[in-house]
């Protein structure tokens, strides 16, 4: 049992801290709120000092640290709102291309490194949030797959290169890269509570090739799922970097802010209310990095993703709700950043699995594990 | 980061585990079911403890010249779990807490009777803080131990000292200085034996367990009896409740409980034939169980971890015991709906589950929130030292 950093993973740390502080104050964010756009110059920076190849492996040019390292620049994002696309890239689709993909899609890899393209993937549908069974469908044709069907909620789906989706065939799943920019694809911008760029993709008898099909049957699953768990414990580091902000800005705030002629933060109220978030944020902070480990170890985490999400769910929601509170007005006033925590929180919360659904399928593998012994 | 124990620490937890069943013999859970002996203090309990000091496993954590193993906070968490969760009641506050402080400042009699026999499991010590003007307030505390040529002359009243039915000695705040300053300056520490002339006690039935009220009239005490520099009794006091405060939230007896009533969710059908644990909100309860659980465990890790590597934050210990405690309330609620009504069925009637230990949970359970600590403290101390707020008033 060992609960610290690395060296490599503390000058990681450091690094994104110094990177982040000099590019996101509120005047600089300000211009990218809801645009559907990110920080191409933070992006830049960001490779050029390896943190966009800190999990991916040196043969791509990157650093090949580890999901659990990356987990700690998503952490420092969240911490700063940073407007990049850092998990849709770095985690669902380049993650589970580095561990599964055959070398010649492996390729884009090194690109992706240097900040020259965007990959992402498609997760959710219509109704649907789960990869592993899409009403989206694939049928082998003549060199490749025709694909029909809708995905949605797309992160980055207009500007990437390419798209992990999952489709149904009569192989079983099917899990293959879409090129957005294929013949009867049809894209449509959706505006998303975070202000992230995310789209919609109809698939219209779109073609395939062979040479972008990752896997069919339990491969593909595998796939998905990889991407899948390690998009939600994504979420939850970044989480922890969006609530432990708002806390802070909430003890800050309330420790100059004066009413009845006292610091409001004196009010016994107002700092249990404080305290209760500050122990909530170190719950999520404890479950997200059992599950991190977990992946990054390749150990079963079924249940601690599960968990992890669950806790992200429950303390974003809470989190943004008291800080907003506690700072009344001013709180809500686009001129100060916590508007952002709070819309960011709201989108995490509901992204891959809200708390309810998530309870209820870990109580079923509560129920798989009892009945089982 | 690595979550997860060692294969030695692993080893451990299944020796503990295994060893803490010929110490739970069916004696001893049946001598539990004595409310008088729920507690400890019965014949069976008293040679449980003489056998577990015997074979080595009171001094885990204690220094080698004290025959004791050097343990590290992890190794003593998984310890404190394994006992818990076995159901023993291990006086853990006399060999963790009063135990050293005794060992670090008693005379050399001290150490031969006292820590000897702590170590030995043939001591028992209950606590005597609280009075009933001092409680969240302790330093309010009026109890007056006035020096003397034979030593200290000891009045006042002391509440909810538990164990002290049948412990050996009783460890007593008082007030040593009337004219201190500040309220926390002028309390001083003394082992009174509990066949002192000058002391008595009544018991407090709670909604719960038994604890005490107890006297202390006109008790004359030995000078040797007097421990720690004079005056200076606060230091002590507060160091061992920073202690206290972690073992309170142990996750052993939850996850025993929980695992418990899974079990039997699982193996016991409902009126439709079908498992209790195939019900949509018999899982999420279940769910919402485990998923507080792991974190409670994992924080109790931390903490262990944080202790061995001497980087543990004022807070943290303050986190754990609101978040903890908050907790327990919950999963015993959330366990007792699982099983229903027959849940508040005791666990000597027919009828009864899982021996009415949900019952009593909750019972023993309501305490937990406002004892060691109150809540409402705790959070004033995270405010503070984990938000550097202005202390709230």
């Amino acid at each position: 049992m060992d609960f610290k950093l690395s060296a490599e993973q503390q000058d990681v740390q450091k690094l994104a801290i110094q990177i982040f502080a000099d590019q996101t104050d509120n005047e600089h964010l300000r211009q990218f709120d809801g645009k559907g756009t990110y920080d191409a110059n933070l992006w830049s920076d960001l490779s050029s000092t390896g943190i966009l190849g800190v999990a991916i492996d040196d043969a791509h040019g990157g650093l090949g640290f580890g999901f659990e390292t990356l987990c700690l620049v998503l952490e420092e994002a969240g911490r700063t709102m940073a407007p990049i696309p850092l998990i849709p890239v770095l985690v669902s689709a380049a993650m589970p291309l580095q561990r599964f993909g055959p070398e010649q899609q492996k390729k884009i890899l090194s690109r992706v490194v240097t900040g020259n393209t965007l990959i992402s993937t498609a997760f959710a549908e219509p109704l649907n949030d789960d990869p592993l069974t899409p009403t989206t469908t694939a049928e082998k044709v003549a060199g490749g797959w025709q694909l029909n069907g809708i995905k949605h909620c797309v992160p980055y789906g207009s500007q990437a290169e390419k798209v992990l989706i999952s489709a149904q065939s009569d192989q079983g799943l099917i899990a293959l890269w879409l090129s957005p920019d294929s013949e009867g694809v049809e894209l449509a911008e959706q505006q998303s509570t975070s202000g992230e760029a995310q789209s919609q993709i109809i698939l219209n008898n779109v073609l395939v090739n062979d040479a972008d099909i990752m896997a069919t049957g339990s491969d593909a699953e595998v796939i998905m799922t990889y991407a899948l768990q390690r998009t939600q414990a994504a979420l939850c580091a970044f989480s922890v970097g969006i609530t432990d902000r708002m806390v802070k800005l909430t003890a800050e705030y309330t420790t100059e802010r004066e009413q009845f002629d006292v610091k409001i933060a004196t009010f016994q109220a107002v700092a249990h209310r404080a305290a209760d978030a500050y122990i909530d944020v170190e719950c999520l902070r404890l479950a997200s990095a059992e599950a991190i480990s977990l992946l990054d170890q390749e150990k079963p985490a079924d249940d601690a993703v599960k968990i992890a999400k669950i806790w992200c769910g429950d303390v974003t929601h809470r989190i943004s709700q008291a800080s907003q509170h506690l700072h009344g007005g001013i709180g809500v006033d686009r001129d100060y950043p916590l508007f952002r925590y709070a819309l960011w929180s709201k989108q995490v919360e509901l992204t891959l699995g809200g708390s309810a659904r998530l309870l209820s399928e870990l109580g079923e593998s509560i129920a798989e594990e009892f009945s089982n012994r | 980061m690595d979550i997860t124990l060692t294969p030695e620490q692993q080893a451990l937890q299944l020796e503990i585990r295994e060893y803490m069943k010929s110490i739970m013999t069916p004696a001893m859970i049946e001598e539990m079911k004595d409310p008088e002996y729920y507690e400890g203090g019965g014949p069976e309990y008293r040679k449980g403890l003489r056998q577990m000091g015997q074979d080595g496993w009171i001094a885990l954590s204690w220094p080698k010249e004290y025959g004791g193993r050097e343990a590290t906070a992890i190794e003593q968490y998984i310890f404190t779990e394994e006992v818990m969760r076995s159901g023993f009641p291990y006086p853990f506050l006399t060999t963790e807490a009063i135990g050293p402080i005794l060992a670090e400042y008693g005379s050399d009699e001290i150490q031969e009777t006292v820590v000897k026999g702590i170590l030995q499991g043939e001591v028992v010590i209950a606590i005597g803080y609280s009075e009933p003007g001092a409680g969240t307030d302790l330093a309010a505390l009026k109890t007056r131990a006035e020096k003397n040529d034979a030593g200290w002359l000891i009045n006042g009243q002391k509440i909810w000292t538990s164990l002290a039915n049948f412990s050996d000695y009783v460890w007593l705040a008082a007030r040593t200085d009337q004219d201190a300053t500040k309220k926390h300056k002028g309390l001083s520490m003394f082992l009174v034996p509990k066949d002192n002339p000058g002391f008595s006690h009544t018991p407090i039935w709670t909604l719960g367990v038994r604890t005490n009220a107890t006297y202390f009239e006109d008790l004359q005490l030995d000078d040797k009896y007097q421990i720690g520099e004079v005056n200076k009794g606060w230091r002590l006091i507060t160091g061992q409740l920073n202690r206290e405060r972690l073992s309170l939230v142990n996750h052993g007896p939850i996850q025993i409980l929980y695992e418990d009533v899974a079990t039997w969710a699982a193996e016991t059908k409902g009126r439709d034939g079908q498992p209790i644990i195939s019900k949509p909100w018999v899982q999420t309860n279940l769910a919402k169980v485990k998923t507080g659980l792991e974190v409670l465990r994992v924080m109790n890790w931390k903490q262990a971890w944080a202790i061995e590597e001497n980087r543990l934050g004022m807070e943290q210990a303050s986190v754990a015991k609101v978040y903890g405690t908050e907790y327990f309330v919950e999963v015993y609620r959330l366990l007792m709906e699982v099983l229903g009504q027959d849940a508040t069925i005791g666990g000597d009637s027919p009828g009864s589950l899982l021996q009415g230990r949900l019952e009593h949970r909750y019972r023993v359970g309501s305490i937990l929130t406002f004892g060691g600590g109150c809540n409402e403290v705790q959070r004033d101390i995270i405010s503070a030292a984990g938000l550097w707020m202005p202390r709230a008033r």
